[in-house]
């Protein structure tokens, strides 16, 4: 098993295609780390670093505190599972298993024993004669892991392995895959540009934008306390509600005006909001975090009704503040409402996040 | 309607001329003897087999065409291999690659006639520098062989080689590196990667240049005639020379018929082939 330890890692393709901008980030022995953010954002490149399909242009990549930089790809004992599978396509499932065995001289029994007990792990016995083509996508997807497991490797790197496979059989592979590293207890990194799998199977997630990272923590830390809008914005679905708001007040009292609504900040948290008197904020709020009955601790916000989307469990309320700006609810099933009708929304005070509207980071409270 | 004069034009210079053939090789028709009046069945045929020369000729053919792919396949290969790893100046290889091929197959024969002519020839001068004695190229028995595959080579390397290349551009990138990272050897991804991914091309490459390659006449007719002796008498200038020095156009008929069934084989060979990749 391994640590992984990225230091100012920066990569340049051609002249000055900067895909990763001077990371920092330190994957811990054992630990399930997800690389996350939209496409482009340089998380798949940073894997393909690691894993050394792509050359570092500068900076330091360590595994088990040695320097991996010039390491060839096979020495670093590493095993990819990409998204399209990538097996080999005239090797039947067995002797795709077994190639990577067969060149590192692991003695023909020992092959045949792995290969069966990674088989027998990711329910594929049956499939060992077949090729390539004569599987499913979710076969292959399969054999494309087996073929990582029965290495051996000391981390198993991810590169979007879920997102070819159907919505059912994604959810299945998920826990699949927890279970694997629960078993393992492997490093993993996993690339992914899907947040449900960065939530539920990370035990941290790196949030990547324009080959940088925006934010490293646990899954519900990270939801919890968004580092900007960006984070705020793509964690989620329905993602934050981010509005245009204004800090105003006398001395000694601080409030949000939103659309014309008041929303007070109780004293205790003016703190460095105090900067922002008179001035512009972005005012966040998540779906959940807006209801339809009071409760203590919840403030009114008066809005129209535009669209209600019933999903089944919950309902979603789109609706808009006074001054046109358009929000989501997520409401309990039993809601419905009248599109058009003037309606009266609570938000949670103690949910709310509040940014800079410049910088677009999060402005730390108290 | 409209495919009608198309059509039309089809029949006239290519179905014509095949079922005349076709029709012509079961008579006695010579140019002494023009006339479909003496129907003879299989006489002709079986003349034809019986042909003192035929083995001979088809001998000659099964060398060249055997000597020709197979060193047009090595090489086109490695080419391929090669300017696969290319990415500047791409274009300019092409054109070079290229080239040849755009040559009508007269002018090559003529070309190389000049180039490799005993005493006027640059070629000869050439080596001469060297301290080489001149080689007398296409009046050689045994040289002119390998002269008529090397100039036929020089020719259609590059039909090889521009297929092969592109077969091997449009191979997936993701063996490779599942390959890297398993650990094999650029030589060990050459024969579980790329040789196995590249089967289907190189199929249709061998084949395609295989019935070419039967068909050969251009090269010969200009360069050796068949000669000397009967060192290049490749099947195609042994048909000709049934025609129009033997006059037998019903035994040529018979011949002709008789490769086009061979070439006919082999297309459809190739055909069902491309099929199954499917």
């Amino acid at each position: 098993m391994a640590q992984i330890t990225l230091k100012g890692i920066t990569k340049v393709f051609g002249h000055d295609v900067v895909a990763v901008d001077n990371i920092d980030l330190e994957i811990g022995d054992g630990e399930f780390m997800v690389l996350l953010g939209p496409s482009g954002c340089g998380k798949s490149t940073t894997l393909r670093m690691i894993a050394g399909l792509e050359e570092v242009t500068s900076g330091e990549l360590m595994i088990d505190g040695k320097r991996m930089n010039d390491v060839d790809p096979a020495d670093r004992d590493l095993a990819i599972v990409f998204q399209n599978y990538a097996l080999y396509p005239h090797m039947t499932v067995s002797a795709n298993l077994a190639f990577g065995l067969r060149l590192r001289k692991v003695e023909r029994d020992e092959v045949e024993r792995r290969i069966n007990k990674t088989a027998a792990m990711l329910g594929i016995e049956e499939l060992l004669a077949r090729r390539p083509k004569e599987l499913s996508g979710g076969q292959q997807q399969r054999v494309a892991l087996g073929r990582a497991l029965v290495r051996n490797p000391v981390a198993f790197l991810f590169d979007e392995p879920l997102s070819n496979l159907d919505a059912k059989l994604r959810a299945a592979m998920r826990t699949e895959l927890i279970k694997i590293h629960r078993e393992l207890g492997a490093t993993i990194v996993h690339v992914t540009h899907d947040q449900v799998e960065a939530m539920t199977m990370g035990e941290r997630m790196c949030i990547m934008r324009d080959g940088r990272i925006v934010q490293v923590g646990e899954p519900l830390e990270v939801y919890r306390n968004p580092a900007d809008t960006f984070v705020a914005g793509f964690l989620a679905s329905p993602p934050m509600n981010l509005l245009k708001a204004r800090l105003l007040g006398r001395a000694g009292e601080l409030e949000i005006d939103l659309a014309g609504t008041g929303i007070a900040i109780p004293p205790a948290r003016h703190g460095s909001l105090e900067s922002y008197r008179d001035k512009a904020v972005v005012f966040g709020v998540r779906p959940e975090d807006l209801h339809a009955e009071p409760a203590p601790g919840r403030v009114p916000l008066d809005v129209k009704v535009v669209t209600v989307e019933a999903l089944g469990p919950e309902v979603v309320l789109i609706a808009s503040l006074a001054d046109d700006q358009e929000l989501a609810a997520r409401l309990n099933r039993g809601f419905s409402a009248p599109v058009g009708s003037d309606f009266r929304l609570y938000a949670d005070l103690e949910m709310m996040h509040l940014f800079d509207p410049t910088s677009e980071t999060a402005i730390a409270e108290g | 309607m409209l495919t009608a004069p198309g059509l039309a034009a089809l029949m006239l210079v290519i179905t014509f001329p095949l079922v005349f053939a076709f029709f012509t090789s079961f008579y006695d028709y010579t140019l002494l003897h023009p006339y479909h009046d003496d129907f003879i069945a299989l006489e002709n045929y079986q003349e034809a087999w019986e042909e003192e020369y035929l083995g001979g000729s088809l001998w000659v053919t099964v060398k060249f065409v055997l000597a020709s792919v197979v060193i047009e396949f090595a090489i086109g290969f490695s080419v391929a291999l090669a300017l696969n790893k290319v990415n500047r100046f791409k274009t300019i290889y092409y054109l070079i690659l290229l080239a040849p091929l755009l040559i009508n197959p007269v002018v090559v024969g003529l070309l190389w006639r000049m180039l490799l002519h005993t005493e006027l020839g640059i070629v000869n001068y050439v080596i001469g520098l060297f301290g080489i004695r001149s080689v007398n190229w296409l009046g050689d028995a045994k040289v002119a062989f390998w002269t008529v595959v090397l100039v036929d080579i020089w020719h259609q390397v590059s039909f090889m080689a521009i297929l092969l290349l592109a077969g091997l551009a449009a191979l997936p990138r993701e063996p490779y590196e599942a390959a890297r990272m398993d650990g094999a050897s650029a030589f060990r991804c050459f024969i579980h990667i790329t040789l196995p991914l590249m089967r289907p091309v190189i199929m249709v490459a061998l084949l395609l240049r295989l019935i070419f390659a039967i068909k050969t006449f251009d090269i010969i007719f200009i360069m050796t005639k068949g000669g000397p002796g009967t060192a290049t008498d490749l099947i195609s200038y042994f048909i000709y020379r049934a025609a129009f020095f033997g006059l037998d156009i019903g035994r040529a008929s018979a011949m002709s018929v008789g490769l086009l069934v061979i070439v006919l084989l082999l297309t459809t060979y190739l055909y069902r082939y491309m099929r199954s990749l499917r």
